[in-house]
Parts: structure tokens; sequence; C-alpha cells
């Protein structure tokens, strides 16, 4: 070599390569907004002001709110009702409050207003409860954005674990590994949610991420089971078996870290398919309980008042269409930038 | 790769924005101007008792199927134990009654298996004289005996019929005379008793009990429990009888239901259709046809009554050509997705009243619905109206308490709750339901008033309903769960009274005894009182009325306990229901009665010449 390279670590490399692909970027860029919605929703839509004078003091409902649901706060006598539109008809000298950009909640609804077209007061429009559709894609982003991530981290959990077993002893523990998987397998996925989901007595999401989460692992398992037969007789391994460490450390420390990498794009295009599937089963009315906003109920509700309401469909179409078409860009891209055979 | 992503990508876009300019803008979007949206609209209300919406014609014809569609299947199709107005719309056509209602007179006094009846002079002896020209369609002939032992069956303290049973309490004996008599004896003559024991369907002897196991006691011994609780043979019958195949035949190889009434049931396939087809040699056919009299031979070969539970598959599978007719749509079909001048042409629509009524029923024996005050509250917190207009687009037609709105028992002098939040909330402060804890739940004695609303995962209406209530009651410092469930969970729920509150239709007639709902006597043991409604005045009212044969002082007793329900509120009830429907313009002689289902087959014909069938 006649010239030197600065040395660059493996993460920067990766980093170079991913930014080569300017649709994974443009994708990465896209899911940060996601996150940002997922964080922000409360702050996004809302039909609590953020902040807001009244009678002297200074108050913010929105972080109250947090406070109220999760740290035992109590809401202060005079926003006891939480109608704070209502109670601009009570406001005196020098009150103000400052609103979200989107001023409505997920579940306020006005019959007065349903069905309406995009407008300037609901900009994706209203349902046939007049609930405002943006505010409930914003919440329903949520929603989705939970689901996909809270079922993969459950179903990597549980797959890599599975697979280090499998690929690392070998033997008895393989096959019957191997079995679980095949018998996992034959279920029909989709089938075997919506029995397990009806069976149950409540419905919520964590109910959904927990079942998306069980029945996903067999794809990590078996990725993560092949590294470890393609690793497990490498020399640092054997290295780290002569050393007399024990497996629970190999496993962990050794072998583990160099096989995580492809099972990190799996998981990326693991959030898509799980963001999807949440989806279908809200649409079929299998998902969230009927007051939680979400992507799919939106659009299934939408399919009752069609043709009359194409904004129902259109823009949480889109929005599921986009999630997992980014998440998929970024998978892809995190593929290929990882991917030593394709390095220059 | 990365290329066609974005291909796939902009491909989408343009489907979805062709898809868009495809679409009708919005038809008629109707709030304050409600029109009928080129309907016809039956009310039926004062002399007028049947409406026709499609002329019968002259020289009706023979032949052709109709196929229409229903949200869901009934659970069985056994008659005395199935409550389920489902069921009862197929079991209608297939079995017969002894008497009938006289549509002129709107009288249960026409005699259809019955030649004839007399009442004794003390009244409480009712003697049928069967037709003897009466053939079940397996060709056996009917009897009397199948009659005294179809009653038999619903009198057997073991089988599932206590609604049914609850009609005929006061029955003290039956017993035929030859084959052709039977009468049967009560100790107080009930108000409806001709629509009660003339009007149970007859179900043949020798297909339910071939053994006669039955035969060995007679009606008496069935009312004695001492008798009953001996004899093994009488649990045993009824244990079979539960759970005969009669009233499950599922599949292509199932028996069929054997009745002896206009319709032959053919087949049942779970999930797809239930079917019935003309009777050709059905007894009643040849008689002189008498305009609103006897209308009771079939002019179609064949009724499909196919299932498709989702109410956006059905108005599409009618579009497409499946479908002749939908009975029930959905408000916002009927208003707005059907107003095409290509569906006006071809279809006729139709709304209608049925005689039932949409309720919100609280669980009175629920520590948040024990008192009174609340629920008077919860009433006062139901958008009624508003509701009514832009979800139901002005169906509904508000009433006060469970009685048919345009009949005799009707207590037009109560004014209904008005919507008021703030003295419900008064009232609810009141009852002790105050947030003691401060932590924006109301509370008393330690029990939060944090309930659930049990949905039918197939009601859209009853979910905007609950949906509502929960952000409006979020707002006084209640809590409110939704919870969607399947309907025969939801059933079984409601019979078990294991729900706080539901939402739900009650189907009636025009004349209605309210000892089934409103008795004290059917809380629990699968009784029809799922809400606990318990009230020293109404029960010996409504034991009193039933007996009561003065119709003046009858009603009086039925004002005054309308008066009851409206102060108690065990339900919130919400609206008669005009059904919204459509059929094909192809279909003549479609009549609209106000009794259930609000329509009537047998007179209907399909016109084949004008164009050519579909099915």
């Amino acid at each position: 070599m006649s010239e030197m390279a600065p040395a660059r670590t493996y993460s920067q490399i990766v980093g170079s390569q991913f930014r080569k692909n300017k649709l994974a970027v443009m994708s990465l860029h896209i899911i940060y907004v996601l996150l940002f919605v997922f964080i922000f929703a409360d702050f996004l839509a809302n039909d609590k002001p953020i902040v807001m004078r009244y009678q002297g003091s200074t108050y913010f409902p929105v972080f109250r709110e947090y406070g109220v649901k999760w740290f035992g706060l109590n809401w202060q006598d005079a926003f006891k009702s939480q109608q704070f539109k209502i109670l601009e008809k009570k406001y005196g000298e020098g009150d103000w409050a400052i609103y979200p950009v989107i001023p409505y909640s997920s579940t306020e609804y006005n019959l007065q207003v349903k069905l309406q077209p995009p407008s300037r007061a609901h900009i994706f429009g209203t349902d046939e409860l007049g609930r405002d559709v943006l505010s409930q894609m914003i919440h329903g982003a949520r929603v989705s954005l939970l689901v996909g991530f809270v079922a993969v981290a459950i179903y990597v959990f549980i797959g890599v674990i599975l697979g280090a077993l499998a690929g690392f002893y070998g033997g008895i523990i393989d096959i019957v590994i191997q079995r679980l998987i095949e018998i996992m397998i034959t279920f029909p996925r989709m089938f075997l949610i919506i029995t397990i989901v009806a069976v149950m007595e409540t419905q919520s999401i964590i109910n959904i991420m927990i079942i998306l989460g069980l029945t996903g692992w067999t794809g990590v398992a078996r990725f993560t089971r092949g590294e470890f037969l393609k690793v497990k007789n490498e020399d640092y391994v054997v290295a780290a078996k002569a050393l007399g460490y024990r497996d629970f450390r190999t496993i962990f420390r050794h072998v583990l870290p160099n096989t995580l990498t492809p099972v990190l794009v799996t998981a990326t295009f693991g959030v898509a398919a799980a963001i999807l599937i949440e989806s279908g089963l809200s649409f079929l009315g299998f998902g969230a309980p009927p007051e939680q906003a979400t992507w799919g109920s939106l659009l299934s509700s939408a399919r009752d008042t069609l043709p009359t309401g194409w904004w129902l469909t259109t823009f949480p179409g889109l929005a599921i269409f986009i999630t997992v078409t980014v998440y998929n860009l970024v998978g892809e891209g995190l593929r290929d930038a990882l991917d030593p055979r394709l390095k220059q | 790769m990365k290329k066609s992503f974005l291909i796939q990508f902009s491909l989408l876009l343009l489907l979805i924005i062709l898809a868009n300019l495809g679409l009708r803008p919005a038809e008629n979007l109707i709030n304050d101007e409600l029109g009928n949206a080129g309907g016809i609209r039956v009310d039926l209300t004062g002399e007028e008792t049947i409406f026709e919406s499609s002329p019968t014609g002259k020289e009706p014809q023979q032949g052709g199927t109709l196929v229409l569609a229903e949200s869901a299947h009934p659970e069985h199709l056994n008659t005395f134990t199935s409550t389920s107005a489902a069921a009862t719309r197929i079991l209608d056509n297939i079995y017969e009654t002894l008497l009938g209602y006289d549509f002129r007179t709107w009288r249960y006094d026409k005699p259809v298996l019955a030649e004839s009846f007399s009442v004794s002079e003390d009244g409480y002896t009712l003697t049928f004289k069967i037709r003897k020209n009466v053939y079940w369609h397996d060709g056996e002939q009917l009897t009397a005996h199948d009659v005294l032992f179809s009653l038999k069956s619903i009198l057997n303290p073991f089988v599932d019929s206590a609604p049914t049973r609850s009609s005929f309490q006061k029955v003290t004996s039956a017993r035929t005379e030859g084959d052709f008599i039977f009468s049967v004896t009560s100790s107080e003559t009930h108000f409806r008793n001709q629509e009660i024991l003339g009007g149970f369907h007859i179900i043949p002897k020798h297909v339910w009990d071939p053994e006669g196991l039955l035969d060995r006691y007679s009606v008496e011994d069935l009312l004695n429990p001492s008798v009953t609780r001996e004899e093994a043979a009488i649990k045993g019958f009824a244990d079979a009888f539960n759970v005969h195949p009669q009233g499950r035949p599922v599949g292509d190889d199932a028996e069929p239901i054997i009745g002896s009434g206009p319709w032959v049931f053919d087949k049942w396939i779970t999930g797809d259709y239930i079917s019935y087809a003309k009777n050709n040699n059905y007894w009643n056919a040849d008689e002189t046809y008498e305009e609103g009299f006897s209308e009771d031979g079939a002019y179609l070969d064949k009724v499909i009554v196919k299932v498709i539970s989702d109410a956006t598959a059905r108005l599409t599978a009618l579009k497409a050509g499946e479908l002749d007719f939908i009975p029930r749509m959905r408000a916002v079909q009927y208003f707005t997705q059907t107003n095409t001048p290509d569906f006006l042409e071809k279809f006729q629509k139709v709304n209608y009243v049925v005689p039932a009524y949409s309720y919100v029923g609280w669980n009175n024996d629920r520590p948040y619905f024990k008192d009174k005050r609340v629920r008077q509250a919860m009433t006062m917190l139901i958008d009624r109206d508003n509701y009514n207009e832009n979800v139901a687009y002005g169906l509904g037609i508000p009433t006060i308490g469970p009685f048919y709105i345009y009949g005799k028992q009707y207590n037009h002098n109560i004014e209904r709750w008005p919507y008021d939040p703030q003295r419900a909330v008064e009232l609810i402060e009141e009852a002790g339901w105050i947030d003691h804890d401060g932590d924006g739940i109301r509370d008393k004695d330690g029990i939060p008033f944090n309930f659930t609303f049990s949905v039918s995962s197939g009601s859209t209406s009853s979910k905007y309903l609950a949906l509502m209530l929960k952000e409006d009651l979020r707002k006084v410092g209640i809590v409110v769960n939704i919870r969607q469930l399947e309907w025969s969970v939801y059933v079984e729920n409601l019979r078990d009274r294991q729900f706080d509150v539901v939402s739900l239709l009650w189907i009636g007639g025009l004349e209605m005894d309210p000892y089934q709902i409103w008795h004290s006597d059917n809380i629990g043991d699968r009784g029809s009182n799922y809400m606990g409604f318990r009230h020293a005045e109404a029960d010996s009212l409504i034991e009193k009325a039933r007996y009561e044969l003065d119709e003046g002082k009858r009603n009086a007793m039925y004002f005054r306990l309308q008066e009851i329900f409206h102060e108690e509120q065990p339900y919130t009830f919400m609206f008669y229901q005009r059904d919204p429907g459509a059929y094909l313009k192809e279909f003549h002689g479609v009549k609209w009665l106000p009794i259930r289902p609000g329509y009537r087959l047998n007179s209907w014909w399909r016109n084949t010449a004008s164009v050519g069938a579909t099915s």
C-alpha cells in the first residue's frame, strides 16, 4: 500500500457505507420525524393548552396530564372537568392559552362537523363522529411505533437466546429448539394471533405486543443459530473455551456480539412487519380497544363510509405505507452497509 | 432494488389518486335537510296498518329466488329454547301456529292450524278444532297430539325455555279429545291469552319424541314439581330436547327441520347461508286469496338468507347483484351511499317502523347504578337527540318506555328526560358520588365510578354511543371502559348478568306483556330481567294487568307502570326503530307490517319478465 488511510473504526466504515445510500438516509430522516411525533404526540395534537394564563397564574395542562397519569398528581380545581375550550368563555383580562398545532384530542368528538373533508380547521378532515383525523393519526402513530418496537424487542430477545443455545450446544438442545421452531411456523401466524386475541378477556395493545413478540421469534432464532454455527469454530471461540471460560461468558461476551448485526437487520424489517400486522388486526377489530386511535382502526372505520370519506382511507393508508416502506429501506441500507462483500 | 422501491411508491401514490378521482363526491351530506334520500318512509301510524311499496298487480308470477342478507346466524334453530330474533325470522316461515293475526283488525283470531276455536263461559278454557288437512313436510299428518306435545315441551321445567315459559305460567291443564280437538285451561285469563295459547309454534311429535317419552306425563304432571323431580324421564327428555339435531340442522347432510308451514327448510351452511324453499304441498296454498287476511301461500321458489356480518360488504353485494334485498342497512349507507340515479333506478329504498326499541341498560345491581338518581343522571348525560340526528340520521323515534310507540299501551303524557349534564352532575353528587380522594374520578365508599360498557363487536352504532359516552363522562369524573365482545359471548354475559352496561334492542309486538322483562321474578336463572329491576309497585301492577281483560283499566295500569319506569330509569330508553332497507324493483307485492320483522316474504313475487333473473 502506497497510501496510509487514516484508521477508521467499524462504525465509521458502516456509517459511511450507509450514507452512500441516499434513499436509506432519507428514510432514516423520516423515521426521526416519526420518532419525534411518537414522543411529542401530546404536544402536537391535544385539546388541552400547552401553556395558559388563567386568573393570574400560569399553568401547563399538557404536562399536568402526565403528572396526573403517572405521578398521582391531581387536576387543579378549576380544571377538574378538563374542558379548557369551555373555560375560554370565562377568560378575564390578561388570560390566554397556547394550544398545540392541532387543537383537538384524538377522542374529542363533535357531531356537528362529522365527515368533513379536509379544511383549514381539520387538515385531514373528520370521521363519522366528527373527530379530527390528523389528531387520531398522530396518536395512532404512537400505537404503531410502540407495537413495532416492543414486539420486535420481545422476539429478538427470545429468538437470540434460543438461537444461541441451539447453535452453540448443538445436539439434543439443537434438535428440541429446531422442532419447536418448526411447530411454531406451521401455524399460520395471523390466524394464531386472531385466535389468541379472540380468547383474551380484554383488548389492549399490550396484549398485541406480547402476542406478536411470542409468535415472531422463529426467524431470529434460525438466523442466530446459523451465525453461531458459522462462528463457533473460529479461533477466538476455541481460545475462549481453552481459557476455561464458562459457557455463559463465551456465548454472550464472545460469540454473540459477532453474530448480532444480521439480526439487527432482520429486526428492522420486523418492525415494519409488526406495524403492518397491528394495522391489520385493528382493521379487523381485534387490535387496540375502540377508544384507542390507530391507523388500522381509522382505515376500518373509513370502509363504512366509502365512497364518501376518501380522506379517511387516503391519509392513514399513506401513513402505514410510508412507515413500512422507510423501515424496509433503512433495513436494506443497513444490510448493504454491513455486508463486507459489498465493500469496495 | 432501490429504483424498484421508488417505482412501487409512485405507482401506489398514483393508484390512490386514481381511486379517489373515481369516487363520487359526497352525494348528499345531510345535516339540516334530512329528506328521505329517495326512499319511502313507512310509518304505519293511525288507521294504516299495512303499506305496500310495490303493488301486487293482478297476476303474481310464481317462481324465482330471493336472496337477502342478515348480519348474523342464529345461535341455533330450536324454536322453544331460542330467544334470538334471527331464529324467529327463519322459523316463522317453517312452523305454524294455531292462530294468527288478522291483518285487517290486528286481532289475534285468524284461524291457521286451528279451523276454529271457542272460549269456555268462564273464559278459562280455550278449545281448538285442528284442521284435518294439514301434513308435515315429511308427509305425516298433523294432529292435536302434536299440539299437546309442543305445549308439554315448553312446560317441561328442564327444557331451556324459561323466557317462553314465563307467558304460560297460569296454564293448569291441557288435553286432547280424539285426534283433532285440543283444549287448554288456565287459572286466570291473560289479556293476550289467544296470542299466547294460540301463538306458539307447533312442532312434530314423531320427530322430536319418537319414543313417546312425554306421553306418560300429563300437563298437570309437568307442572307439579314433586313429579318432575321424581321422574328421570322428564329430565332425560329435556336434555335430549335442548340439543336435538332438529335445532341445529347444519351442513349438507343434516336432516331438515320438519314443520308444516308454507316454506320447507332447505339448508344451513354455517358462515354462508340458511335457505328455505316453497312448500309445494302446502295445505293452505289454494285457499281463496283475501287481501289482508289470507296471504299464506308463497310465490317465490326459494329464499336464501345469506349471512354477511359486515354492513359495507352487504351493501356492496347488493350493488353487485348478489343480493336482492337488505332488510337493514346502516343509516349512513341509506342516506349517503345509495343516492345515485343508478341505484335508485334499480332498487327501492324503504325505511319502516318495527316494534323494537333500542336502550342502554344499566345493571341495577352494580354499586354505580343502584341509586335511581344515578340512573336518571346517566339518561340526562346521553345527548340522545344529537345522537339520533347525526349518527342515526333521524331514523330513531324517541321513546320514554318499552311499549309500542304507535300502540294503545304507550303513555304519551310522560315527558322525556332532557339532555342536561348540569342537573345530572347535581344528582350524581346528591347520590354520594363525589371525588373524595381527589384523583379526578368520583367515588363512593371507596369504589371509584369506573364501569365497563359492553359493545357487540358488530354494532357500529353502539360503539359510537359508547365512545361518545366515554368522552362525555370523562369530563364529569366518571371512567368508562369499552369492551367489544363477539355476539355469542355478549349474549352469554347478558344472560349470566355479567356486565355493567349494555346497549341493545328489544323486539316487541303491538301489545306487550311486560312480565318477562320487568318483573322481579325473572331476575337471574337466565330470566330476561337482565338489568335486575326490582320495584314492588311495578311488580304488582304487572301481575294485575296481565289478567285484567278490560282494556281501559289495563292500560291505565300500564300508564302508571311507565311512570315508574320513567322515574326509576332501569334503562335509558333510546328510540323506536325505523329500519332502512332496499330491495330490487323486480319484486312486487312488497308489504310492510307493524309486526316483526316488518315484512312478510309470502306475498312477494318476482317479475322475471322485465329483467333477466339474476340468480
